[in-house]
């Protein structure tokens, strides 16, 4: 796989926009801005919850991914994955530097008891079919026990330890860490299936 | 720690929720296993990657990338580029 997202043929692949952009090629970093600004959007709005500091946010994440290009290595993983790592950071950062984060925990509460899966999105058998990775990645993770769902979604989006986790939900510190454990080596070992397919 | 516990260790390092005191026992052994331990942290990351793909793609405002790009070709990246930003 050279990409996450299906590509036209003879798409440059992510990582020939990467090494685009580290040589200073703005039109590589309108092609990536292009072919994940979809994603980057959705992992900010999931973290910060509002539209306007979502788009103002994915502006200067692709800004800092133009910037912080050189330190990108093709030999520690994937474009993608550097890039994730890079707006998940980023929007932490704002959602505490606002002091949002008990506005969050209310947002949190306020959702439905029953509806702990909302963060991932509806995966079919269709879709599984064919091949759509996004799918294959929400089936993954909507596969886990919902106890598990919960604590992740917790650490992973909303940037929670497992104190301030086990303080959240009256769960004690003990389950939560093994609830992460259990969920993270389950998804670990589905993304390393999937990568061994590829 | 063996091999087995800093795996799982190193999962929640890559997303942040490993505590203070878990860190230290955790860097210890990271340099104990050494490249075959920043291998594995490695391929950890794609966890980040899984998350964000399992999300619902959102829409951005068309504007946010005409801006973007005024900026990028403002800091005269035709001149430089980004090694020197």
């Amino acid at each position: 796989m050279t990409s996450a997202v299906d590509l036209e043929p003879g798409a440059p692949s992510d990582v020939d926009l990467m090494l685009g952009i580290q040589s200073g090629d703005a039109d590589a970093l309108s092609q990536l801005y292009d072919r994940y600004n979809g994603i980057m959007k959705a992992l900010i709005l999931r973290i910060i919850h509002n539209e306007t500091e979502a788009d103002d946010l994915l502006q200067e994440v692709f800004m800092e991914i133009w910037k912080q290009a050189k330190n990108f290595s093709a030999e520690k993983g994937k474009p993608l994955g550097w890039m994730v790592t890079l707006t998940r950071r980023r929007a932490i950062d704002a959602l505490r530097k606002k002091q949002a984060y008990a506005r969050a925990e209310e947002r949190l509460q306020a959702q439905p008891e029953q509806q702990p899966l909302a963060w991932v999105q509806n995966a079919t058998e269709n879709d599984i079919e064919a091949g759509d990775t996004r799918a294959l990645m929400a089936k993954v993770i909507n596969s886990l026990p919902e106890a598990q769902q919960q604590v992740i979604e917790l650490a992973f989006f909303q940037g929670m330890s497992q104190r301030e986790i086990a303080s959240h939900t009256n769960i004690p510190l003990g389950t939560v860490k093994t609830r992460l454990e259990l969920g993270l080596k389950k998804i670990y070992d589905s993304l390393k299936e999937l990568r061994d397919e590829f | 720690m063996s091999f087995e516990e800093f795996q799982n260790c190193a999962r929640l390092y890559v997303i942040g929720a490993l505590e203070p005191e878990e860190l230290q026992d955790f860097e210890a052994a990271r340099k104990q296993y050494g490249s075959a331990a920043e291998d594995f942290i490695n391929q950890c990351y794609g966890l980040h990657e899984a998350f964000a793909l399992s999300l619902k793609p959102a829409k951005a405002s068309n504007a946010i990338k005409d801006k973007l790009m005024s900026m990028v070709r403002e800091r005269g990246q035709g001149q430089s580029g980004p090694r020197s930003a």
